[in-house]
């Protein structure tokens, strides 16, 4: 008895049971199960494939490149909570807030070296927003920019390396994880030099979009500014720099250099009188939380990729894709298309652990790079949580921002740094050379 | 706070929608509680694993061993297995709440109870029925690491069981409080459920 069209039918199934709202690792657990059972009734899978979930859970237990994620996040998170990352924007905004547009760049600066370490898009988003806009509306920011500059940079953290969606996405791609920190690394501060340069254009051509900021705030003493500059600015910037660095040269694993970077945001708030056991205890748990979210949906996903694979679903998904006119440019465009709609609606973690893998064979029998894939999957969904109406990035801010703040200027304001996101992404996909390898 | 710090809601359940679900929530909420410092150790450990790697270039004193190694994915393992009841109570396990975030009180509760039922908790129930032979393979013969100097793998392995039958019963309790809600015995007032990764 055949049951070809039981996998497309799961794959559909999972779609509108996700849709539901009911957590996604469970719902896609349970689908596998109830699949599991359908296609054991019409005689086409074998019960004991749900045998090997022991020896997959057990996998992804002992994964080393997986550890990476809770050290991340929670580097991102102790810096958060000690409050230096607030310290943080606010040199860098009175350093900056001599120039017209000085608080924006201060802003994607900020958002460049911060985000960089979370890289959850609604932590990063919420946690810029709460401290930047309100800054910026008080100093008299065009609200559109304003509210663009805070989604677009906020969300720049996952293609800015260390970033634990980037870890996630080599684990599922199979390629190290050094590998995509460093050839995601040119592309993200491509991003962040055009969100600047934007902001300067603007500055420029509409002086009361961005005004500097008044005299008696900006006016601090040269002394006390260096102070600050080099107590607040310089060891955030030291600390991603060695994280970064020690991958990069080899010397340390991103494992290592997350556990290690971890220490280092529990010594930056110990030197800045920040540490506190409320603080740490709020890091943990936020990490803690964060962790078993991102665990649990792989989990589920190994779940229904298991049944998936039984009911020979990666042999219909492998057919359709490597089979499409055009070859690697077909499959380009359709897995691009499908990510950015897909990108509106699930989180990027969703999108690594159960798409990925469905298109890492079709793109190795096509003869593209993974790193490069990596690089311009994490970029497009990017844009995709920038894009109005659907935009992740935007409901984040929605809801964090001042009522006076609309939602139609938040998402005009998202506009010009889509159109600056799909620049990129088209350079990326023009110039591969600038996924360095 | 947290929500169990509230003065007791459905005054008007009956034992089994009021006081089980309570009780589970405090057990969950213990567990998270507990683990959560484990995070911490495990930033200890892996910050030292790094370091001994490194020394262990320049001298011959063994710093490292595949005791500390297995050490930290021994605890990584802990967190996220045993803090999954802790994150179901506190609704972190991430949603496309597209539909879901629309929907009033009362529509969420039927989601989450239909969801419950139909997902979560046969998802857990095939995790331990699936898992349990092995795990019981692995401790009658006390598995051991295969690397020397590695840990007992045996008592890792039975994390899962415990995992899984902790957010089985978390399963139950939010049920219960689901059919609570909707019989209109607790008060639906759950202000601003907070997006999962809003942190």
């Amino acid at each position: 008895m055949t049951g070809d069209w039981l996998a497309p039918l799961m794959f559909v199934g999972a779609l509108v049971l996700i849709f539901s709202g009911y957590p996604v690792a469970f719902a896609l657990g349970g689908t596998a199960l109830v699949f599991a059972f359908v296609g054991v009734e019409a005689g086409y899978f074998d019960w004991h494939l749900l045998l090997a979930m022991p020896d997959r859970t057990f996998g992804v237990m002992s994964n080393y490149i997986l550890l990476a994620v809770p050290y991340f996040i929670f580097m991102g998170t102790m810096l958060e909570k000690s409050r230096l990352a607030e310290d943080l924007l606010e040199t860098v905004g009175i350093l900056f807030g001599r120039m017209r547009g000085g608080l924006a760049l201060a802003v994607v600066f900020v958002g460049t070296l911060l985000a960089a370490a979370t890289g959850v898009v609604g932590a990063s988003v919420t946690a810029m927003g709460l401290i930047s806009l309100p800054v910026m509306l008080r100093y008299g920011y065009d609200r559109k920019l304003a509210s663009g500059v805070v989604t677009a940079s906020g969300t720049l953290g996952q293609i800015i390396p260390p970033s634990v969606v980037l870890v996630v996405l080599g684990d599922q791609l199979g390629v190290s994880v050094g590998d995509l920190f460093v050839g995601s690394l040119a592309p993200g501060l491509l991003l962040a030099g055009m969100y600047a340069l934007y902001v300067v254009g603007v500055s420029v051509a509409r002086p009361g979009a961005a005004p500097a900021l008044p005299r008696d705030v900006r006016d601090v003493p040269a002394g006390a500014l260096a102070r600050r500059v080099a107590l607040v600015m310089v060891p955030p910037l030291v600390l991603i720099v060695l994280v970064l660095g020690s991958i990069f040269a080899g010397v340390a694993t991103p494992t290592e250099a997350g556990a290690l970077g971890a220490v280092g945001a529990v010594a930056l708030a110990a030197a800045n009188r920040r540490l506190s056991v409320a603080a740490v205890r709020d890091a943990l748990e936020s990490t803690l939380r964060l962790t078993v979210m991102v665990m649990f949906l792989l989990i589920g996903s190994t779940a229904f990729a298991l049944v998936f694979r039984g009911l020979y679903g990666d042999v219909w998904i492998e057919g359709l894709l490597t089979g499409l006119p055009g070859g690697a440019v077909g499959l380009l465009l359709v897995a691009n298309l499908a990510i950015f709609a897909l990108g509106f609606f699930i989180d990027f973690f969703e999108i690594a652990f159960i798409i990925i893998p469905l298109l890492v064979p079709a793109v190795r029998a096509l003869g593209i790079d993974p790193v490069w894939f990596g690089v311009m999957v994490a970029m497009n969904l990017q844009t995709s949580f920038l894009t109005p109406p659907f935009g992740f990035a935007l409901f984040y801010l929605r809801g964090i921002a001042p009522p006076e703040l609309r939602t139609s200027e938040i998402y005009r304001g998202a506009i010009p740094f889509v159109l600056i996101q799909l620049l990129a992404l088209l350079l990326v996909i023009l110039f591969p050379g600038l996924v360095t390898r | 706070m947290s929500p169990e710090s509230q003065p007791p809601t459905p005054s008007r359940a009956p034992g089994l929608l009021g006081s089980v679900p309570q009780a589970i929530d405090r057990v969950s909420g213990l567990v998270g509680r507990t683990v959560l410092w484990l995070v911490a150790v495990m930033v200890a450990i892996g910050a030292y694993n790094a370091v001994a790697r490194y020394l262990n270039r320049f001298t011959d004193a063994n710093l490292a061993s595949n005791a500390y190694l297995e050490a930290q994915w021994y605890l990584f393992s802990l967190v996220f297995l045993l803090g999954a009841a802790y994150a179901l109570k506190e609704d972190s396990h991430v949603r496309v709440d597209v539909l879901y975030g629309r929907l009033g009180p009362r529509g969420k509760a039927w989601i989450d109870l239909a969801g419950t039922l139909l997902f979560l908790i046969p998802f857990c129930t095939l995790m331990l029925w699936v898992s349990w032979p092995s795990v019981a393979a692995s401790w009658r013969v006390r598995e051991v690491s295969p690397d020397p100097g590695g840990l007992p793998r045996y008592p890792i392995k039975a994390v899962v069981l415990l995992a899984f039958a902790l957010l089985l019963l978390q399963g139950v309790a939010q049920a219960l409080k689901q059919v609570a809600l909707l019989r209109g015995a607790a008060p639906p007032a759950e202000p601003g459920r907070h997006r999962p990764e809003e942190v």
